[in-house]
Parts: C-alpha cells; structure tokens; sequence
C-alpha cells in the first residue's frame, strides 16, 4: 500500500513539472504582448524595451523559467504584470472560492447519483429503470450556465429565498455562506450527478449478473447484503475513476457559473489574465488547479488500491 | 464451456445453415424510436443551419432598438433580446455555430488522436511514452482552463476556440484508440497475422483498426454534445464567438446581463442546447447498443421456431425410486425466451440421487446440464422458468417454493460448487469475509465464532495455514486452493447434497486430480451425496457410482458407472466414449457427424436421430420416452448385436 | 534414421523481464535449457501444466518471444540469428493453430477474406484462382463451400478451428505449431478435429509441433513425447514408451493424474495417485532448488535438493532427468515405494 502510495507520489512531480513547462511555454506564445497593453500603443520602442527589461521579459526563456520555477517552489508566484500585486495570495482567495464550489457540487452529485445509480441497477429493465435513464440523459445534456440561470431567475429573484450576486466568506457568516453555496451547487452537480449515476447502474448491473455474484445467491445469502456488502464495493472500482474526471470537469464548469452568481473568484481573474496577457496570473493558476487536479487523481488512485487489493500487489 | 447463469447464444451452432440469421442491416437501427426522434431533431438543426439566411424570418445582425426586449408576439414570434434582434431568427442562425462548432473540434480531435494512438499503441517505444506524458499534462488541466490558455495563445474567435477543444479531444481519442490498440495487439489473431507474415502496417490497417472504430463512434458522438456545451460556456465568457457569429452561448451571456429586466431570455437558447446536446448522447447510445461488443450478439430478433418444439416429449415412465432417496427430479422441464419465440431447454428430465451416492450428469456443451442445476437451485438466468415437473429435496418440493424459503435451502441444504473459482470468489473481499457471511446467513453465530468455524473449513479442504490465509484475498490463492475455498463455502452450513458445476475443468491435471481426491475424501467423511456435472467421462469413471447422460435438454441414459462405461446402451453414450483417445495408436477416432443441435430447433422425433449411425425411419417419428434407463427404441436389438467395447488395457 | 531432422531445438531458453517494486525487475525463466528435434512427417507432443513453458516453446519457435540463449535450427536456417525481421519464407514454412478459435480469428472478417490474405501473401495468384484455391481449402478441412462466406461468430468452435487449420495449411507449410488445439472444444469435436490432423499430415507430409496437457491425447497423434515441468524438460522419447512405461515420477504423477473413461483403468491410476504427495505447483518465479520436481515427489532423497539432473538414457530411447531413475523403475506402476520411517522423515526434510 505504501509502495502505490510512494510510486504514484513520485510521479505526479514530473507531471507537475511539465505542466509548468508547458503553460509557461503557452503564455510566452500568446497573441498579445502585455507590454503594448499596458503602456498603450502609442508608447515608444525605447519606452517598450525599458519596461520590458523592468518586468524581466527580455532575459532568456530558459533563465525566466527556472526563476519562476525556483520561486514557486517557495511559494512566490510572482506578481500580476498589471495590478503589481502578488499572484499567490490574490489565486488563493480565488482558488479557494472556486475549489469550495466544484467540491460543494460534487458532494451534492454523489449524494444523489449514487443512491439512484444503485436504485436503477436493482430495477433493471423496469419502467422505472428507464425512467431514470432518460432523467440521466437530460441532466447530462443540460448545460450548467443554463440551469444557473434559471435557478437564480426562480428562486434568488423572484422568490428571493437566496441571494442574488455576491459571496458571504465561511468566517464571516457561515449560515450566509452555505445558504449562499445551494443554487449554485445545485447548478454545477447536475450534470455530475448524471454521469456518475450513470456509471454506478451500469457497473452495478456488470456486478450484479457475475458469476460470483450468482455464487453468493447459490450459497443463499440474503440480496440486501449481497448489494449492500459485496455489489457495491465491487462497482465502486469504476465510479472512482468517473469522479476523479468530474473532479477536473466540475472546476471547469465554476469559472462559468460564477459569473453568474458574481462570486468573485478564478473566473474574472482566468478570463481577463488570457485577454491581457497577463502571464503570471495565468501560469501561476493553471499550474495551482493542475496540482489540485493532480492531487485529486492520487487520492483516487489510494482508495482505489484500498478496495481492489490486486492494485496494492503490483 | 458454458456459463452458469446464461442462455444459451442464439447463434452457438447452426445444425443446418437455413436456420442461420441474416445480418442486419445499419439502417434499421432507425427504426428506434430513440434514435429516430433525435436523429429527427439533428435533421432539423441541420435544415436550420445550412437554410438560415432563407429560413429565418428576420435578420440576426441589424439591430432595432425601438423593439428591445420585447416579450414573444406576433412579429417577433420568440421576443427580442437587448437590441430588438428577432431571438427566432438569432437561433436558427445559432445552429450554424453550434454544428461547426461541434464537428470542426470533433474532425481535429479525431484526426489527430486516432492517427497517434494508432502509431503509440502499436509501434510502442518511446513515442508512446511521449504521448502520455503528453496526454497526462493535458489531461491535468480542466478542458475549460486549458481552452482559455490555448486561446490565449491562438487569440480569440471560434475558430481558435474550437480547435483548443478540438486539441483537447485529441487527447481522449488517444487514449481510447491506443487502449484498444493494446488490447487487441495481444488478441491471437494479430499474432496468426504475424505468424503469417504480414507487413506491420498490413496488421494494423486491416486486422486492428475495423475492431477500433465501434468505441471510437460512440466516443465521437458524445464528444459532440461535450463540444457544445464547452462551446456554449467559452462564448459565454466572451472568448468563443464574436459578434459576427450568433451562438446560443453567447446568447445566454445577453440573458443574463439582462435578466432583471426580460426574464424569458435564457429560456430559448437553454432549450436548443439541450436538445441538441442530448440527440447527441442518445444517438451515440443507440450507437453504442448497435456496435458495441463483437456485434450480433445484440440481434436477438426474427428467429422463427418451428411449430411444435414445445411439446414433444413423450410421457416417460415413472420409475420407482429407492427408498432412501435425497434428490429427485421428475419430468423437470425449462423454458425460456430465446430469439423472437421460446424454446425448452430441459424437456422432462427425471433423476434421482441416492444418501451418500455420487451421480454424474454428463453431456457436452449446449446440453443443458448446467440448466438442471440453477433449477434445481431456482437460480435460472432471467428470461427462462420452470414450466413443468417436480424437484424434491428430501421430503420437501422446491418447485413453487417462494424466494425466501428457497433461500434458506440454498447454502444450507444443498451446496454448489462452480468451475472457475476465481470466478466465484468476491475478488475485493477476504477469504474470511466471505466465509463469515456465508456461516452467518444461515445460523445465529456471531462473528468471532463464524471465524472458528472458517478456520475449521478450510482446514478441512486442506488449506494449509488457515488462520493467516482467510486474511488473503482470492488472487493469493492458486487455481486448486482457490477451488478448495470454494469447496468450503459450499461446505459452510454441513449440507446434505452438494452439486459441483464442472468444478476442475479450469485446474491443470495434477491438481484436478488432487481435488477430486478431496471430494472423494469429503463424500466418504461426512456422507455428503453430490450431484456431479461435467462434460469429461472420465471425471464419472473417477469418482462417480452412477451416471445420467444428457443430450439436447433430455437425459438419454442412466445406469450404474461401471455397466454404462463398459456396455453402454444408447448411441449417444457409445458414440461419445469411441470418441475419446484411449491412449493407443489407433488411426483414427470415431466421430459423431454432425452438431449438437441449438436449444431452439431440437429435431423432431428422438432429437439425436440426425447424428444417430443406427437410425431408422422410425427415429424421426414421434418423441422417445426413456424406458429402463435408456431412450432409445432400438436400444434392445443394438444391445444384442453389439459386443461390449473392449477397452480393458493391460496395465503395464 | 540418418536423415537430418526438420525441426532441431538445441539448448533454448526464454527469459521474461518483470517489473517488480518500484525499480527492480525479476526475471521468469519461463523455459531452460530445452533440446528436441522433430523429423519430416512426423509429431512431436510436447506435454506439461501451466508453468511448464510449453506454450512458450511454441511461441519461441513462432518468432513471436525471443530466444535468450540457445539455438533453433529449421532445415538448416538457424532461426534464432534471423534478427529483427522474419524471412518470408520462415513464415511460409511454419504455421500455427492456436487454442482458442473464437479470438485467433479476425472477427471482421469472413473465412474467404482470411484465407485469401494468407494465399496473397505467400503465393499470389490472380482472383479467379485463388477463389478456387479457397474452395478447395475449405473443402480439405471438413468445412461446406458456402461457409466461405461466414464471419467466425456464426460458426461453431470446432468449425472454426478447422478454419484455423484451412488458414495454417493455405500457404503450403511444412511445419505445424498446434498449441492447445483441441482444449477448448467438446470430446465429440475434439476427435474430428485430431482425426483432420492426422490424416492432413498423412496426405501433406506434414510435421506438427503438438502442445498439450493432456497425455491421452497427445499419446494418440505423437510419434515422440517430451513432459515439461517448471520450463525443463524432464522425459522425452518414444510416445508408446513415455506413455506406457514413464520413467519419470513427474511422468508418473502426470499418467497417474489423467482421467480416462474406462472404470477398470481409471480404478488403477486412482490409486497410483491417491498414494502420492499433495502439494502445490510451485510458481516459475520461485522454482524450488536442485530438482524442480523434489517438493512433490515420492521417491525424493536429500541430495535432489542440490542437483539439478540432466536428461539421461533410461532404455527404450527415452531420456530422463531424475536422480532416482533406478528406484523409480523398481516401483511397480500403482504402487509407490513403501513410506517407511526413514523414507518419511526425508521426505519431511526435503520439502521443510
């Protein structure tokens, strides 16, 4: 177990470090040049040249890397080619917003889809297996944005039961802040809900008609325990890997719907840092969230070794 | 070999080619209503895109400010957004984005992920490592986030957008494409292919490449939906489409900007992504229904059953049976819904099993032996019901009995043991586990004494170590000690007939041996009378003190192992025991002509008549009804004219 | 019998790099040290359990695994030093058939497109030819004519070996790898498929490589045997000598362990192997020392732990590796030598 553990932790730093390696590679190529941005296009060559000296842009690709490398390492990533300020505190405010919701959604996703993915494996090909199917093939067609839309249209504005705009921190209000959570994680599990009930059915209904389930019936076990001991342990192997996607996905989908609910947090900050060309800003983000993806990944990895004990052998 | 708890395939084994099925044709699977109603509705998009400009009845672009935010009326049949553009026309119109949008990032995600994943799966080496580490890298990063930073390299426009998404797909047609490249690389054929000698591109191009393509359309077609949606939320942001374009993403950045003051905006466009994301998805699931795996066996359809297949056996007769009888099955008889009718799998079969006595049901596959243990059991697969006879156990009818009652008999009266055993082992819970569980389903023990009684079990099998090993899960046991737990949990509640399903044909020699010899010793033990079901004759002369063989659903012979073996009395069996090498030099083995006929077209009359050498007209008239052990009407004459088979052999 | 043999398998051995930890790799010997020949014409049975490595014997000879030491020699070719590339006409001249039907054939593709793929790589002819070739393929191996046109699923498993055969036999070879050919099939089939064997090496000249676990079988279409254990070959020789009379315990145990269906037989080699040790297959990454076959064997000494034994002649033609060969013969066949107490405690101490 610790061997797993140990392996997949040593790989996750090359990873990370081609990560870096090729965000930064991707924003020194972008179409914009920060320097026209800031200092206006009727701004001098000389003019130009100084500034870009200033902020450390004319020196060696290799050498800007490897510093950047170095100070991340130690926690400074730098600091905003427009605002001055610096990246890390300003990404972790967003980061952390932004991470609150996805896993505010996800749990929500797997508190529905689960227990209905088990429900539609255990009555399969019945109506309401089927009625399930086609429920699950509309949440995953609904697009995010729309359904937050129409949430915070019908229950924040015209009923007013929640808070149109704005984000309560945890410390400042707790009540505020969950009650301020509920449309939009609602919004983003929807379509989570469905891919995972989706495959908890589909991997309960493998389980289910398996030889050694036909084995535990032929030695007269009762089918509350075999579903509840055996079916569900031995379908959670392909829902893990199913929410370690979503994990990634569900980040994705939160730059999108804060905007809508004006939770300040990555979205803003992602979208303006591309149109700007704000390097630091946009490297030091892709590189955070692809560690937290990362990281999600290994965690999925261990509870995935701590149910299928062939993993932990390799 | 067959499955336990299946139906029979509907195509195993044509026994004349008539009775084959013809192949069906791609286009049927239209006649589905869900693939018809959303292959309609992307026609439709279709028609709206390419037909816009005519279609659409106002223009999309020029704004008309006096009409601002209406609500839908009659001009403008849907409303207008913030700058009194018809909201009708500025969907149709947004179908063109969508529909470009979705198949430009699709095409670039296939043509780059399918043609790499190809040359990393087969080719191998370092270009495959290159393309994970590069497919890990992408993968770490949101597709969104990593769009955004693609656009940030490209610039913004659709264009850009899409073929950040498309890059983003690449990566997921990668890994499926190399997936099933690996897969099928290990696949016999691709080594007869090499065995062959023919050219590496050769293999890959005609052998591996038509097995890829079923998993990646249906990938494709949902990656199409994907497409949208990611579309929809970067237009949404303001990276996507530009004002040149209309997208429905971007439509809903106007709704939301003005929200308060026309709150039907969202409303339309929401809808149409919808729609067209989810034709998307049930397409690619009919797609996936229709393709996917190794293709007919889905087509269960159009099979016409010749009249009368149901009714055909005669009545036999009702042996006495024994007084200290354990099992007894009379005129047993399985249906089940096979193809477009029904077909009987078992038809009236009789058997009885004495206290203590070993009986072997032996048939080849197809015959339905494994059938009459999951009646037995009442654990036939869904589909397939008793219609017919009796099961008594003892003194009790299992035929008719309620799940619950059933339940209790299973495990604790009767015990079954399976072929594969790692196959009928939990693979993700202990040994201990699962012995507990079965100790415990049936009696009031706790835990810690449902433990002792494990350990007594295995001790008992012969596992060695018993108390450390019920820590171990199935994967740390070999084939024969994983079949010796096995035995165990069948074991578990002391039962007084065990039924083993061809428990060692999936064990090498020595060890079937070994756990013959263990049953052998457990019989003798605990008087324990077993049901033996297996295909191999010489399982029977091993172990077994009588015999019943089985061909096409019904029991052809019975008799004591050393009478049957010796001087057998149906063709059937005669044919089957000419068949088996003896260990000479003789030049050739005798053969039955011919197929074991599938359970829906037994022939007419005595169903081994076709294959039959002694057959007379006779044969084919009427069903045969076993008669003192034996069906067989000229079972008499053939007795006296055939001299036993001399097979003794002096043993060196 | 001077002529020189088709097939000539000169000390092979097959290693396989594992990946074990972290870092480390082990190596699986999964055969070593194995030599036989296989004249024109005729069958060599080649016998063992899982582990024994005879699938990779076949394999090696294929080219589809690579020779860690050793030679094959195929009609004078050495085999073993062809390098990365094939020649053509190696592949020509050794075919194989497989043990599974259904996944050794393209599943896409019909019987007439994989027989004519093997006719166009190696004898080219122009279509109208080769359809009749095709026609006379499939009639050869048993097989109606329409059935060219059939994809693998709608055929049964022994129609579709045969399928198997007809392809190996499309390019006019000389030698036959058969691995496993007839496990997977019903008695009733099984024996038409061995009987279209026999006779199409009777009308073609054919020699077969045979692998096998079953020694009935293999006794029934070999000329000669070799038993495998743990990769090595512990008997070969005569296949009426290896199976009447086996020289080797493994042998023994492998004789006494088949089942036949014949009471009267079966009853004798029950009791040969209920007298014998009960222990596992050892596994090939963990082979026990000195002898592989000591921790099961009934007339082990102390000194079997030490030495690995060479194959050595043991009369009728047969070779033999055991250190015992003698105490072995002296046994009578159902009988095993009498457990007295100091045969027991070495027994105990061999296997502690």
């Amino acid at each position: 177990m610790r061997q797993l553990f140990l392996s997949r932790l040593l790989s996750v730093a090359p990873i990370l470090f081609a990560v870096s390696l090729f965000t930064f590679l991707l924003t020194r190529m972008t179409a914009t040049d920060p320097v026209v941005q800031i200092l206006g296009p009727g701004a001098s060559a000389a003019d130009r040249a100084e500034y870009a000296h200033k902020l450390g842009l004319d020196r060696p690709l290799v050498e800007q890397f490897f510093r950047w490398l170095g100070d991340a390492l130690r926690g400074d990533l730098g600091s905003s080619l427009y605002t001055a300020l610096p990246v890390a505190p300003t990404l972790a405010d967003g980061v952390s917003v932004t991470l609150t919701l996805a896993i505010a959604g996800m749990l929500l996703a797997l508190l529905i889809g689960i227990p209905l993915g088990i429900w539609g494996a255990v009555r399969h090909g019945s109506w309401a297996d089927r009625l399930l199917s086609t429920i699950v093939s509309l949440g995953l067609a609904v697009p995010s944005i729309w359904l937050a839309l129409l949430l915070s249209l019908a229950f924040a504005v015209e009923l007013q039961w929640f808070q149109v705009v704005g984000y309560t921190p945890f410390a400042q209000d707790p009540l505020e802040w969950a009650r301020g959570l509920v449309l939009p994680a609602i919004a983003l599990s929807v379509h989570t809900a469905s891919v995972i009930a989706r495959q908890m059915r589909s991997a309960m209904i493998d389980v289910l008609r398996s030889p050694y389930v036909h084995a535990l019936r032929a030695r007269g076990l009762p089918q509350r325990l075999i579903i509840s001991r055996y079916a569900i342990r031995n379908a959670m192997v392909p829902v893990l890997s199913v929410m370690a996607i979503q994990m990634s996905v569900l980040v994705g989908a939160s730059i999108a719907v804060e905007r809508i609910f004006a939770i300040p947090a990555l979205g803003t900050l992602l979208v303006d840092s591309v149109v700007r060309g704000d390097f630091p800003v946009l490297q030091g983000a892709v590189v955070v969230i692809a560690t937290i993806v990362l990281a999600v990944n290994l965690a999925t990895d261990i509870g995935y070794g701590l149910i299928n004990p062939k993993v932990r052998a390799n | 070999m067959s499955d336990v708890a299946t139906l029979p395939p509907v195509h195993s084994a044509a026994p004349d080619d008539n009775a084959r099925l013809p192949r069906k044709s791609p286009w049927r699977l239209l006649s589905r209503p869900f693939a018809l109603l959303p292959a309609s509705f992307l026609l439709l998009v279709l028609v709206c895109a390419v037909g816009a400009p005519w279609i659409a009845p106002h223009d999309p672009f020029t704004p008309a400010i006096r009409h601002r935010l209406e609500a839908p009326g009659a001009t403008y049949w849907l409303g207008t957004d913030d700058l009194g553009r018809d909201m009708l026309s500025r969907l149709i119109f947004g179908a063109r984005t969508a529909l470009l949008a979705s198949f430009e990032s699709v095409g670039i995600g296939l043509a780059a992920g399918v043609s790499l994943g190809l040359l990393a799966g087969y080719v191998g080496g370092w270009l495959d490592r290159v393309a994970m580490r590069l497919a890990d890298v992408m993968q770490s990063i949101p597709a969104v986030l990593l769009a955004l930073a693609l656009i940030g390299v490209l610039g913004k426009g659709l264009g850009n957008a899409m073929l950040a998404v498309g890059l983003i797909f690449a990566v997921s047609f990668l890994r499926i494409t190399r997936a099933v490249v690996l897969a099928e690389r290990e696949q016999l054929y691709v080594d007869a292919a090499r065995v062959l000698g023919l050219r590496p591109a050769a293999i890959m191009l005609r052998q591996i490449l038509p097995n890829v393509s079923g998993p990646l359309i249906v990938q494709a077609s949902i990656s199409l939906g994907t497409a949208l949606l990611i579309e929809a939320m970067l237009s949404f942001l303001g990276v996507g489409a530009d004002s040149t374009q209309v997208s429905w993403g971007s439509m809903l950045e106007t709704a939301r900007q003005f929200q308060s003051e026309q709150p039907l905006l969202p409303v339309v466009p929401g809808l149409a992504i919808t729609l067209t994301v989810l034709s998307f998805n049930l397409l690619g699931d009919t797609l996936r229904d229709a393709l996917l795996p190794g293709g007919a066996s889905q087509t269960r359809t159009a099979v016409r059953l010749p009249a009368g297949t149901a009714a055909t056996a005669a009545a036999d007769a009702d042996a006495p049976t024994p007084a200290d009888t354990l099992l007894e099955l009379r005129q047993l008889s399985v249906r089940a819904a096979v193809g477009g009718g029904e077909a009987e799998l078992l038809s009236q079969v009789s058997l009885h099993l004495r206290r203590g006595e070993v009986l072997g049901l032996v048939g080849e596959s197809g015959c339905g032996k494994s059938m009459t243990a999951n009646a037995i059991l009442g654990l036939l697969p869904r589909g397939a019901q008793i219609a017919g006879g009796s099961v008594r156990l003892g003194g009790t009818e299992l035929v008719g009995l309620p799940e619950e009652a059933l339940r209790h008999i299973r495990g604790r009266r009767i015990g079954m043991v399976f072929q594969d055993p790692n196959a009928a082992l939990s693979p993700v819970h202990t040994i201990g586990t699962q012995l507990c569980d079965i100790v415990r389903a049936h009696s009031k023990l706790n835990h810690a004494q449902a433990l002792a009684r494990a350990v007594e079990l295995l001790d008992l099998v012969g596992v060695p170590d018993p108390a450390r090993r019920l820590q171990d899960y199935p994967h740390q046991f070999s084939g024969g000690m994983a079949q010796r737990v096995v035995i165990a949990g069948a074991l578990a509640c002391e039962p007084e007939l065990l039924i083993a399903d061809e428990p060692t044909t999936a064990l090498d020699v020595t060890i079937q041996a070994q756990v013959l010899d263990l049953l052998a010793d457990l019989r003798q033990r605990l008087g324990m009378s077993v049901l033996l079901i297996t295909h191999d004759l010489g399982v029977v002369a091993d172990l077994c003190d009588r015999v019943a063989v089985m061909y096409a659903g019904q029991i052809v012979e019975t008799g004591s192992v050393q009478e049957t073996l010796t001087a057998p009395r149906h063709p059937y069996t005669a044919a089957l025991l000419d068949a088996m090498p003896r260990g000479r030099a003789d030049a050739r083995l005798s053969t039955i002509a011919g197929r074991v006929p599938p359970a829906w077209a037994w022939p007419h009359g005595c169903r081994f008549h076709p294959r039959c050498a002694h057959a007379v007209a006779a044969c084919a008239q009427q069903p045969v009804a076993l008669e003192d052990g034996v069906r067989c009407i000229r079972a008499d004459e053939l007795r006296n004219a055939r001299t036993p088979i001399d097979i003794r052999e002096v043993a060196a | 019998m001077t002529e020189k043999p088709l097939l000539s398998v000169d000390r092979l051995s097959v290693d396989f790099k594992l990946k074990s930890g972290l870092f480390g790799s082990r190596t699986l010997s999964a055969v070593r040290d194995v030599s036989f020949d296989i004249e024109r014409g005729k069958t060599f049975g080649l016998v063992g359990e899982s582990g024994s490595g005879k699938s990779t014997i076949g394999r090696a000879v294929l080219r589809l695994v690579q020779a860690s030491a050793g030679r094959i020699e195929f009609d004078g070719h050495d085999v073993t030093a062809f390098g990365r590339a094939t020649p053509l006409a190696f592949r020509r001249d050794v075919q194989v058939v497989f043990q599974d039907p259904m996944s050794s054939l393209n599943p896409r593709q019909t019987v007439g497109t994989t027989l004519g793929q093997a006719i166009d790589r190696h004898r080219p002819m122009p279509a109208q030819r080769r359809e009749k070739e095709i026609a006379k393929l499939v009639d050869s191996v048993g097989l109606a004519a329409y059935q060219a046109q059939r994809l693998p699923h709608e055929l049964s498993g022994g129609q579709r070996q045969r399928v198997a055969i007809a392809r190996a036999l499309a390019v006019q070879p000389r030698l036959i790898v058969c691995d496993e050919p007839v496990s997977a099939l019903d008695v009733s089939t099984q024996a038409q498929v061995i009987n279209l064997l026999v006779d199409l090496q009777r009308e073609f000249g054919l020699s077969y490589l045979f692998i096998a676990h079953n020694l009935d079988v293999v006794r029934h279409v070999s000329h000669r045997i070799g038993v495998l254990y743990l990769g090595r070959l512990v008997e070969v020789g005569p296949a009426e000598q290896v199976h009447e009379a086996p020289r080797h315990p493994y042998t023994r145990m492998l004789m006494a362990s088949t089942l036949v269906a014949d009471p009267q037989v079966q009853a004798l080699r029950t009791q040969e192997r209920r007298q014998q040790i009960r222990a596992e297959l050892p596994s090939p990454l963990a082979p026990p020392p000195g002898c592989a076959f000591h921790t099961r064997c009934a007339w082990a000494e102390a000194r079997c732990r030490g030495e690995m034994p060479q194959l050595a002649a043991a009369g009728g033609g047969v070779e033999a590796g055991c250190l015992r060969l003698s105490a072995v013969a002296a046994t009578p066949q159902g009988q095993l030598p009498v457990r007295g107490d100091a045969v027991v405690r070495q027994i105990e101490e061999v296997n502690a």
